[in-house]
């Protein structure tokens, strides 16, 4: 395997397995907000300020592995 | 009949001049369709001098003087048009200019025809089976269809000009600016489209602050204590609002000081984040030296506040994670380059993740409206379906005000990270 071909196997790829986790991520945090908010409905405001915030680092990591596909992506063929 | 008709054909005249600039720009060239427009414009200006000259004429009024005023602020209107179509005709293409001239008169003329022909008996009777209507449409559309490949031989033994490609369309992966605008008609290898090539980041980030100066300028241009105007309300409330966001963060000891600069940041990105979703306009923070620029900011600044705040022994402290027993200071040599590398940590991933949102909802938008256009490309007609609309200009709008949100929220709790911790201090006395 060259490395053109490692590169269109491999940026795919690690899109994927990073959206993997920081789907699993978002579930989370969304799971936790959800029952908080349900558990103390007066506190939604807060609760979901922190819940975004934190979806925000959680979804920068697939967002990573997005820019680093765009850097490497004119390295292809 | 009458002015209602002569309003109706000005804006018909308007949309259909819009259209074929569309063609003429993608067939013929744009300074054709510039000169076009303009012929257009002409015509239709000529139009309302005249109009003003029949109504002001033909209008009963109490002082005759106001009616003369009236007439001859059209007659001049008319004299100056009439120069300057002398010196378009001598500047332009006549032919395109008489083309654009004569598109209100052959609207005229085709509104009236079908003014006679809808009320004629023998329209209403092709056209009362609606089946009949429908097949007609069919025909015609079929008709034109079957032009196409014509007009296209026609086009292809021309003089070559419609061979210049789309910006959009060819392998380009921003969508086109105003900027990339000025650079095709200057030509990619003029000094000023060079420099406006280089710079074309900073310039949108320098318009987007301008556009809050004079904003905030104008609010503040007579202000009121008293009851404010509708815009000094409006500017007061969106600061009224970040005032209370950023103190409720911070605490109402230490939080006022910082609104000005979380406010500013907060402002300033989501201002550049949705300035992408403007045709021809583009987000600055999609590029990492601008976002760079603003971590880098809130580095220094949050950095300067942690020894201002602290004094450099307490802010040493802190780094070395507040060791006050034997064993926490025998983690100082383990504490220490995590906090250091901790704070390094901090510019570059709230840089990366602006930049790589704001990026990454551009080329998306891209890639669907790169989309809607090939799939309309067999045609060979200058538009496309928009796909990205509104699924997906609705996440952008979602994500740019999210990413704002985010980048002045974990801002302002690296402020507080730096802050004494007043909290900490009373539960311990």
């Amino acid at each position: 395997m060259d490395f053109h071909a490692a590169l269109a196997l491999g940026l795919p790829l690690g899109i994927g397995v990073a959206a993997i986790g920081s789907g699993i991520g978002l579930g989370g945090i969304g799971l936790g907000a959800m029952q908080a908010i349900g558990r103390q409905p007066e506190a939604t405001a807060k609760i979901q300020l922190a819940m975004i915030i934190i979806a925000g680092l959680a979804e920068a990591l697939t967002i990573y592995a997005f820019v680093t596909m765009f850097m490497l992506n004119g390295k292809i063929g | 009949m009458g002015l209602e008709f002569l309003a109706r054909v000005r804006t018909t005249s308007m949309i259909a001049v819009a259209f074929a600039a569309i063609f003429v720009v993608t067939y013929v060239s744009p300074a054709w369709a510039g000169a076009f427009v303009l012929g257009a414009l002409w015509s239709l200006l000529n139009l309302v001098a005249l109009e003003k000259i029949v109504v002001g004429l033909t209008t009963p009024r109490q002082d005759s003087a106001a009616m003369l005023r009236r007439a001859g602020g059209g007659a001049a209107l008319l004299f100056a048009l009439l120069a300057v179509g002398a010196v378009l005709l001598s500047r332009l293409d006549p032919v395109a200019l008489l083309v654009g001239f004569g598109v209100p008169f052959a609207i005229i003329i085709l509104k009236a025809l079908s003014l006679v022909l809808v009320s004629s008996a023998f329209w209403r009777r092709l056209t009362a089976p609606s089946g009949r209507t429908l097949g007609m449409l069919a025909a015609c559309v079929l008709l034109v269809w079957a032009a196409r490949p014509l007009i296209a031989r026609a086009q292809e033994g021309g003089h070559g000009a419609g061979t210049e490609t789309h910006p959009s369309g060819s392998g380009v992966t921003e969508l086109p600016t105003f900027i990339t605008l000025i650079e095709n008609g200057l030509g990619a290898d003029h000094p000023v489209s060079h420099f406006l090539h280089t710079w074309e980041n900073v310039i949108f980030s320098l318009l987007v602050a301008a556009i809050l100066i004079v904003v905030t300028g104008l609010a503040l241009r007579r202000p009121t204590t008293g009851v404010p105007g509708r815009f000094q309300n409006a500017v007061e409330m969106v600061m009224e609002q970040l005032h209370d966001f950023f103190v409720g963060i911070l605490g109402p000891t230490h939080g006022p000081r910082y609104v000005p600069y979380l406010g500013t940041l907060f402002l300033y990105i989501i201002m550049m984040n949705l300035f992408g979703l403007i045709p021809f306009m583009k987000s600055a923070t999609s590029s990492l030296n601008i976002t760079a620029a603003l971590g880098l900011t809130t580095f220094a600044y949050v950095q300067f506040e942690g020894i201002r705040n602290l004094g450099i022994v307490g802010y040493l402290d802190h780094l070395a994670g507040n060791p006050r027993s034997v064993i926490q200071w025998g983690m100082v040599p383990l504490m220490l380059p995590i906090h250091v590398l901790g704070e390094l940590a901090k510019p570059i991933s709230l840089s990366c993740r602006l930049f790589g949102n704001i990026f990454g909802e551009d080329m998306l938008l891209v890639a669907f409206m790169g989309l809607g256009v090939s799939i309309l490309a067999f045609t060979h007609l200058p538009f496309g379906i928009p796909l990205h609309w509104p699924l997906f200009i609705g996440l952008a709008l979602l994500s740019s005000t999210l990413q704002a949100l985010i980048f002045s929220v974990l801002s302002s709790i690296y402020f507080l990270l730096m802050l004494p911790h007043e909290h900490e201090a009373e539960a311990h006395h």
